[in-house]
């Protein structure tokens, strides 16, 4: 499973090093940055799921994609964690019924404010963690909003979003998060 | 030890000297060893401290930057390092990401002689790198690596090496002070004992004695010491006294205690040296008594011990204090007058000891008797210049009167050209042929009683006038 994690990780983010990296990275050095993209987001997204803790640890985690999106194409290959425990990756629309009940967290692709709305209520009462994917400032109602930057992938938190949803969150990420928020 | 292998010890350090370098020198190895110990004891436990320090530095680490290196959070990794490792016992931290790709490295910059000594140490003592795996979900996501920075064992190696110097230095100085008191304590009674015996055996002052001292033994030496000078005063005064004894026996006439012939002389020579020098006149009487062999024969020799004892102390009242009275032997006394003021004294303290003899002496059988004496004065320069020549010309102008008259008193010029026993010589000699000077001489039952006692009394002056001649010349001068 660490080796799977190291393959799929090995394709984002590592174009900061600042330093001579001690193994060389060929592949992603010549992928498209479409392609580091896609993995970043993913990377992060499984990232995001380590570090939260559900009222009722699901045996594996169910993410929802709602909505078109730019960057899921990696989560939606389905992902495994650092613990063994699978990640699945389902498309789902945004007025389904079962979302809240069925899905562990929720990937939000471009949505309107209205489809987004009804997919709130729906999920409203349920520990489901929501990610956007293109959220600016984060206050509609995600618990997590991505900003997918060329390549680097940041987050930011929305604490109101997170204590609705009645998930545990890690502190350190939460800090991470309020550094990614900061200009 | 072995004088045989020791021929020369030309230095002898002072007791003083000794102590305070056997003091100094054991009061630094102490400090030294003990600081050395204690500094190599708190260099491994330091030691071992800073590498737990670092070890769980690391750990924290680990910790502090998972998150951020499970996001691939390269600045956050940053600002975690610089957070954690910015004290001064992290020389350089670097975190991994799981593919080894370094997400960032903080290094504390050393510079200069602190920073070379600081590499120096830590690669010296510090283990050369801690290696910590960053976990997320039980699995590796990363690595910490963090080399420690020798700057705190720096500080206290330099701290402790500058407290180990300055703790010398004060040891030092007490060990120099305490070895003061303790040396005032040792050297200062033996000081002051050798003082005292220096003082005795150079000014033979034996009063002076050793004080007590605080230490047990040297006061016990100090006490037998004074105990010894004790007996040597007391043998020193014991043999003064001897010695002023037997001076005085020797000086001395016993009987009369004045002073013996050997003593006046002394005296005498004494005496005319000084006159020579201040131009002074110097007399000498000459004393002899009359029939004193008779009194002798006729009282005992033990009333002939009175009569002389008692003429001794009637010359030395007449004298008082302003001449030397001696007594040559027999019945002939002497006087010696210096400084002399002129002639007519000499005269003077002749007529008045002569005058003194007209009282009678009593003596132990209840008889009394008296005893005159006949004086012959000689003076200095006027009749002689030496001693004996002085004392002659006395014992002439002595006979000169007792030809004279016994009881009377005769100067040396009176005399002049006139010895008596030329005279005498000549009368035996030419007792036949008359001479007006033999006429001269007084007849009377003197010389031949006193100094011919077994003959019996002469019936005629010539004969017993020769015979004192020839026993002046003979035996009864040595006397």
């Amino acid at each position: 499973m660490a080796l799977l994690a190291s393959l799929l990780t090995a394709t984002a983010g590592a174009q900061e090093s600042a330093l001579p990296a001690p193994v060389p990275e060929p592949v992603a050095e010549t992928l498209p940055l479409i392609d580091q993209q896609t993995a970043a987001v993913k990377d992060v997204v499984l990232g995001l799921l380590s570090y939260v803790r559900w009222p009722t640890e699901p045996a594996g985690i169910q993410v929802c994609v709602v909505g078109p999106t730019s960057y899921a194409d990696g989560v939606m290959r389905g992902m495994v964690q650092a613990s063994g425990r699978k990640v699945l990756s389902q498309r789902r629309s945004y007025d389904d019924a079962q979302l809240g009940d069925q899905c562990n967290a929720v990937y939000l692709g471009l949505l309107t404010d209205a489809e987004r709305q009804t997919l709130f209520q729906t999920l409203d009462g349920h520990a489901v963690l929501s990610i956007s994917e293109r959220d600016l400032g984060c206050s509609v109602g995600s618990v997590f909003c991505l900003n997918v930057g060329s390549p680097r992938v940041s987050f930011e938190v929305n604490l109101d979003s997170m204590a609705r949803s009645g998930l545990r969150v890690h502190p350190s990420v939460l800090q991470l998060a309020k550094r990614s928020a900061r200009p | 030890m072995w004088p045989g292998k020791h021929p020369k010890h030309q230095f002898r350090l002072p007791l003083r000297q000794i102590l305070y370098r056997g003091h100094l020198g054991m009061a630094l190895v102490a400090i030294f060893l003990a600081g050395l110990t204690v500094s190599l004891v708190c260099l491994l436990t330091l030691r071992a401290y800073t590498e737990h320090n670092l070890a769980l530095t690391a750990r924290s680490l680990t910790y502090t930057v998972e998150a951020a290196v499970v996001f691939n959070d390269d600045s956050a990794v940053r600002d975690a390092l610089e957070l954690i490792a910015s004290g001064d016992e992290v020389a350089r931290v670097t975190v991994y990401n799981d593919q080894g790709r370094s997400m960032a490295v903080w290094t504390r910059s050393t510079e200069g002689a602190r920073g070379r000594l600081e590499q120096l140490v830590a690669a010296w003592l510090l283990p050369p790198e801690n290696i910590e795996p960053v976990m997320h979900d039980g699995a590796k996501v990363g690595e910490v690596r963090l080399i420690g920075s020798g700057g705190p064992l720096t500080r206290f190696l330099l701290a402790g090496t500058a407290g180990m110097v300055a703790c010398l230095a004060l040891t030092a100085l007490v060990a120099f002070y305490l070895s003061r008191r303790m040396v005032s304590r040792i050297v200062g009674p033996l000081e002051r004992l050798a003082h005292v015996a220096h003082a005795v055996r150079r000014d033979r002052d034996f009063a002076q004695r050793v004080p007590p001292a605080p230490i047990a033994e040297l006061d016990e030496l100090g006490k037998d010491f004074n105990v010894l000078l004790d007996e040597l005063a007391s043998w020193q005064t014991h043999l003064k006294t001897e010695n002023e004894n037997l001076a005085h026996q020797a000086s001395h006439d016993s009987l009369t205690h004045l002073s013996n012939r050997a003593a006046f002389e002394q005296s005498l020579s004494i005496a005319l040296r000084n006159a020579a020098d201040e131009d002074w006149h110097v007399a000498v009487l000459f004393l002899d008594g009359d029939h004193f062999k008779a009194i002798n024969d006729q009282h005992g020799h033990a009333a002939g011990d009175v009569v002389l004892i008692e003429t001794a102390a009637r010359i030395r009242s007449q004298l008082r204090g302003k001449g030397v009275g001696a007594r040559f032997g027999g019945d002939e006394f002497a006087v010696l007058l210096a400084p002399l003021g002129q002639a007519e004294d000499a005269a003077r303290i002749a007529d008045d000891i002569l005058a003194s003899m007209v009282q009678p002496i009593h003596l132990p059988d209840g008889t009394s008797v008296v005893m005159s004496l006949t004086a012959g004065i000689a003076i200095y320069p006027e009749h002689a210049r030496s001693p004996d020549d002085l004392l002659k010309r006395a014992d002439q102008a002595m006979y000169h009167a007792k030809r004279r008259s016994r009881g009377t008193r005769s100067l040396a010029d009176q005399a002049e050209g006139k010895d008596p026993r030329q005279q005498e010589i000549v009368l035996v000699s030419d007792s036949l042929s008359p001479d007006p000077t033999a006429r001269a001489v007084p007849i009377g039952p003197g010389p031949g009683v006193e100094r011919m006692p077994d003959t019996k009394p002469a019936a005629t002056g010539y004969v017993d006038d020769a015979a004192p001649g020839k026993l002046v010349a003979g035996s009864d001068r040595g006397t």
